[in-house]
């Protein structure tokens, strides 16, 4: 037992040193900030109990609701990034000419961020669309980013369009892990192409589902460079998500103890969300 | 047969089109860096001929990235990160996955929820702790990498772990080897399909982050390629005609490791292997 | 047999990171080679000249920082013994994160930038008085009012600036329009009809064919609508940054008048019949791909657009000229001039480097050298007397130094409206105005309220 333990230390160790000087250390440190007025300059902080989270719940009209948008967003980009996904996984997988330009073509949507994303999908939305609705004369594609439902779906596409692909890396190396052998005998067995995706593919790749659905869910509750850089939050802070809700209160208002307990809330809620889709994904896992 | 055929020109015509939509934004920047700075603003979905073609962008951005040496610093902090990543959280979430106590699981979770939270969040204090560790450097900084990256590398590795059979190990310390060369020999062969999946998502991440070297990295000589490519973005004007010819230059590296990386996410290299 | 060659791959590669991974693991708890080394060149260093000064300076303008650069250069050759460290923080708005996380980290730098009355205040534990500095009597007036606390300086402007409406000359002149009987709002907005009227009959297609409306307006910048637009309104209420920022309410006394240069604004842009759309124009689609491609004619901007315009187009950027910003009732014939940024010292630095860095900054400013550097590598409009023989080269450079001279102007007070409230509450509020989610006086009466709350 000792030495299973001594093992333990030397195999999990240096990677939880790492981790817990850099994440869970300072997530204390700015918990015991989230009871004070700390404003971030030196270390000068007042004791202030729960005012800040009183203050969030009575006050602060604009947290609650990126709250709620925040929340529909992530439900509906997760089931939109997650079927893209898995479906260009299926796609590059397939024996087919020129599939591994494909993998590349889909997955270059990542390597771009912050200022430039926003630059291009803005030109996107409001010239593009324009000109496109204007040619087919339908108004619905005119007017985009301006008011808050096309500023929602103008997040959802662009957060599609740049993490499908990264999914996509994630369910390709399950589908690869897929035994030829069992794919064959299905075959076979005269599966046709749906029900064996559906009994045998689907199943034999749920735990990348389980981590696919996990990664876009906690993506899409902390987006923040998009959002800042696609709307702003605009038009007048409807599209504002809780990540930026919180550097705004942070950085804009200055009361960083404040952002902090917004933190800490967005932490707990967050975590019960993911942790509750976790458990019963795994649950599912193990059944099918 | 002919059904077969048809079905796969089908196939194919739609992943062409498939394709064409995920390149539309990035042919934007692609034709967009060829242009002046007046002829990206005249239309911005044109292509780059007639007086606004130009080259100078590339010339300007390599200079101005001071592209040499910047890709120097951006290739060491990721490839060390990456490798580091690689190892450790491999290391672990084997580890994790093979002890079932109860703080093994803790841990776990402990990782996994931390994907959880925001970065801004922890950004003040982490720049604290990390000062206060005089830890303030590109090794300091590569260190901050292992650290966020542990959590999506180990979710990633465990899943995976969880699908091989206990008795590929139990064989080998049969055979006489001690748990370190039990890993080494036997699991991380078979992990490789996550490991390129692993290195693939974390080099991608790393190459392309700001904000931590932003506030890790205080010497001009360690500024990596998107601390440089910030000085077209000043507080009022901004330099699209650089800044884009800049992204197109820095993708280049990246798209290239993809592209091979990601063959070696073989099919069937673990055909065989995992049969339980 | 692929099986066999990768296993023995990696184990090599394993083995080999192994072997480094011990070397650097403890190098990663303990002290690192980086900052060892640079123990040790400071050491050489100190050895070699023995008073070798560092001077970190953490600063926010990426448009100077070659030139400043440069300006540090010169002036350690001309002294010798001090060495100026430049970081600056590109990227334009996280400025306010980034000195903060500076801060955290302990390495504190001895040379950073404030902006108004509020951050002088959140800052003041850091802040070196600099009342004794020799470009203080230089100052001219009303240029360190920002950042004078019980009649102590504390930080240096880093230049004026000045916003209006900024148009472009050619195409006024070829309209057939005087600009120079535009002295107040009614003469403004009857200009704006004429010119309008042109545009929608075609006049001027040939010579401008993108030209499609009089002015452009961003209404997703809340900086543009909710600081400065409104500035203009409250400075005629306010006399300086202080007085605003002392304030205990408004009483938007000229809310109309602002409401007045909204609307004119809105109606004549190209989104005249769609309002609700301007709140997606950004800086971008006004300043580049709206002046300075000629699809408008007129902007609500300051001189620092100089530089963007120029590298767009260079005649449109020699053919801009500003206009006063009308607020019809109080001072019309008028542009809000301020300083938007300052230079502060860091009063925990050491005293060597404190000294040094004054000295830098009193260089910059007020030798021969250093104003050559500020005025023509900078394109600053400098806030100090001494100047006389440097004048601003640009259009826009000069228009502000016109209407300064001429007394035509009014302060900047936005810097000492309550933190966020220009943005956060009057620019989100313009946003529902315009998508006519509140009215006028719905509006007026929701930031006179969150004005008080806030104080």
């Amino acid at each position: 037992m000792k030495k299973n333990k001594g093992w333990f230390i030397l195999f999990v160790g240096p990677i939880l040193l790492a981790f817990l000087v850099v994440q869970i250390i300072p997530i204390f440190i700015g918990m015991y900030y989230s009871f004070t007025d700390w404003d971030g300059i030196g270390n000068q902080a007042n004791w202030v109990g729960l005012q800040n989270y009183i203050e969030i719940f009575t006050q602060d009209e604009g947290f609650l609701h990126a709250f709620a948008f925040t929340t529909i967003f992530a439900i509906v980009s997760v089931f939109i990034i997650n079927i893209i996904g898995f479906g260009l996984a299926l796609l590059v997988t397939k024996e087919m000419k020129g599939n591994n330009f494909l993998r590349g073509i889909f997955f270059m949507p990542n390597l771009i961020g912050g200022l430039i994303l926003g630059f291009i999908w803005q030109f996107i939305f409001i010239k593009a669309f324009d000109w496109i609705g204007a040619q087919l004369g339908v108004s619905a594609l005119q007017g985009w980013l301006s008011t808050t439902m096309t500023g929602f779906w103008g997040l959802v596409i662009l957060m599609s369009w740049q993490l499908s692909g990264y999914m996509m890396v994630i369910y390709i190396s399950a589908l690869q892990g897929i035994p030829e052998s069992l794919k064959e005998a299905a075959a076979i067995d005269g599966a046709n192409y749906l029900q064996r995706l559906r009994h045998i593919i689907i199943p034999l790749v749920a735990p990348a589902f389980t981590v696919g659905i996990f990664l876009s869910l906690s993506n899409a509750f902390k987006l923040f460079d998009q959002n800042l850089a696609l709307t702003n939050g605009g038009p007048y802070n409807s599209t504002q998500m809780l990540a930026l809700n919180i550097y705004s209160t942070a950085f804009t208002y200055n009361k960083l103890g404040l952002a902090q307990a917004k933190a800490v809330i967005f932490l707990f809620t967050v975590a019960i969300i993911t942790l509750t889709q976790l458990y019963y994904n795994k649950k599912k896992e193990v059944e099918m | 047969m002919w059904k077969k055929k048809i079905k796969k020109i089908v196939l194919f015509i739609f992943s062409i089109l498939l394709a064409v939509l995920f390149l539309s934004p990035l042919y934007i920047v692609f034709t967009n860096s060829f242009k002046t700075q007046k002829g990206i603003f005249m239309n911005v979905l044109s292509l780059p001929f007639g007086p606004f073609f130009t080259l100078e962008n590339y010339k300007e951005a390599f200079i101005q990235l001071n592209f040499i040496h910047s890709f120097k610093n951006s290739l060491f902090i990721t490839i060390f990160s990456t490798v580091f990543i690689i190892i450790f959280a491999s290391m672990a979430a084997w580890m994790l996955v093979r002890t079932k106590t109860l703080y093994s699981q803790f841990i776990f979770f402990l990782f996994a929820a931390s994907m959880l939270i925001p970065f801004q969040s922890v950004m003040l204090p982490l720049i604290n702790v990390m000062g206060w560790l005089k830890m303030l450097h590109p090794v300091g900084l590569i260190f901050i990498y292992v650290g966020f990256g542990s959590s999506l590398s180990i979710i990633l590795y465990h899943g995976f772990i969880k699908g091989i059979p206990k008795a590929l190990e139990e064989a080998a310390i049969i055979d006489g080897c001690n748990t370190f060369q039990v890993f080494w020999k036997i699991i991380f062969p078979l992990l490789k399909p996550t490991t390129v999946t692993v290195s693939i998502l974390n080099t991608m991440w790393i190459w392309n982050d700001f904000l931590l070297p932003q506030l890790v990295i205080n010497k001009p000589q360690w500024h990596t390629i998107p601390l440089r490519m910030f000085y077209f973005f000043g507080q009022y004007s901004k330099k699209w005609n650089l800044a884009l010819a800049g992204l197109v230059i820095a993708m280049i590296p990246i798209v290239i490791f993809y592209l091979s990386a990601q063959k070696h996410i073989i099919k069937g290299v673990t055909d065989g292997s995992i049969k339980s | 047999m692929k099986y066999k060659k990768s296993l023995v791959f990696s184990l090599i590669t394993v083995l080999l990171f192994s072997l480094f991974l011990t070397g650097c693991g403890e190098k990663e708890v303990n002290q690192t080679d980086a900052p060892t080394t640079q123990k040790e060149t400071q050491k050489t260093e100190k050895e070699d000249k023995k008073e070798t000064v560092e001077v970190d300076i953490f600063q926010f303008k990426v448009e100077v920082a070659k030139a400043l650069e440069e300006a540090a250069k010169v002036y350690e050759e001309e002294k010798g013994n001090v060495k100026i460290n430049i970081q600056t923080v590109g990227g334009g708005d996280d400025y306010g994160a980034a000195l903060r996380a500076k801060f955290q980290s302990r390495q504190e730098p001895d040379i950073f930038n404030v902006g108004g009355p509020q951050d002088v205040e959140d800052w003041m534990d850091t802040l070196e008085d600099l009342s004794d500095q020799p470009w203080v009597d230089l100052a001219l007036p009303g240029m360190l009012s920002g950042a004078t606390v019980d009649g102590k300086v504390y930080a240096l402007p880093f230049n004026v600036e000045g916003y209006g409406f900024i148009y472009n000359k050619r195409i006024f002149k070829d309209a057939g329009i005087d600009v120079s009987q535009i002295k107040d709002f009614a003469s403004l907005e009857k200009a704006v009809q004429e010119l309008d009227g042109k545009i929608k009959a075609g006049d001027l297609k040939d010579k401008y064919p993108l030209l499609e409306a009089v002015f452009e307006m961003p209404a997703k910048e809340r900086w543009v609508t909710g600081l400065h637009a409104s500035n203009a309104a409250l400075s005629q209420e306010f006399d300086s940054s202080i007085a605003a920022y002392e304030a205990k309410e408004i009483d938007f006394k000229y809310a109309d008048a602002y409401k007045a240069i909204i609307d004119l604004q809105a109606n004549y842009s190209a989104n005249s019949e769609t309002k609700d759309r301007l709140v997606a124009v950004d800086y971008a689609t006004q300043v580049d791909e709206g002046l300075a491609i000629e699809r408008v004619a007129m902007i609500q901007q300051g001189n620092w657009i100089y530089g963007g315009v120029y590298d767009i187009d260079p005649e449109v950027a020699d053919n801009l000229d500003i206009l006063p910003m009308p607020i019809q009732g109080g001072k019309e014939d008028c542009i809000p001039v301020g300083v938007p940024m300052h230079w502060s010292i860091n009063t925990k630095s050491t005293p060597e480097k404190k000294e040094a860095a004054k000295d830098f900054l009193n260089w910059l400013y007020t030798s021969e050298t250093g104003k050559d550097f500020v005025v023509n590598q900078f394109f600053f409009i400098p806030p100090f007397e001494g100047y006389e023989d440097l004048q601003p080269k640009d259009s826009l450079g000069k228009a502000v130094k016109r209407y300064s001279e001429e007394g035509k102007t009014t302060p900047w007070v936005f810097m000492g409206y309550p933190t966020a409230w220009g943005e956060d509450v009057l620019g989100v509020e313009i946003q529902k105005y315009l998508a006519e989610k509140v009215t006028w006086e719905e509006l007026v009466e929701e930031v006179k309220t969150k004005w008080t709350e806030s104080r």
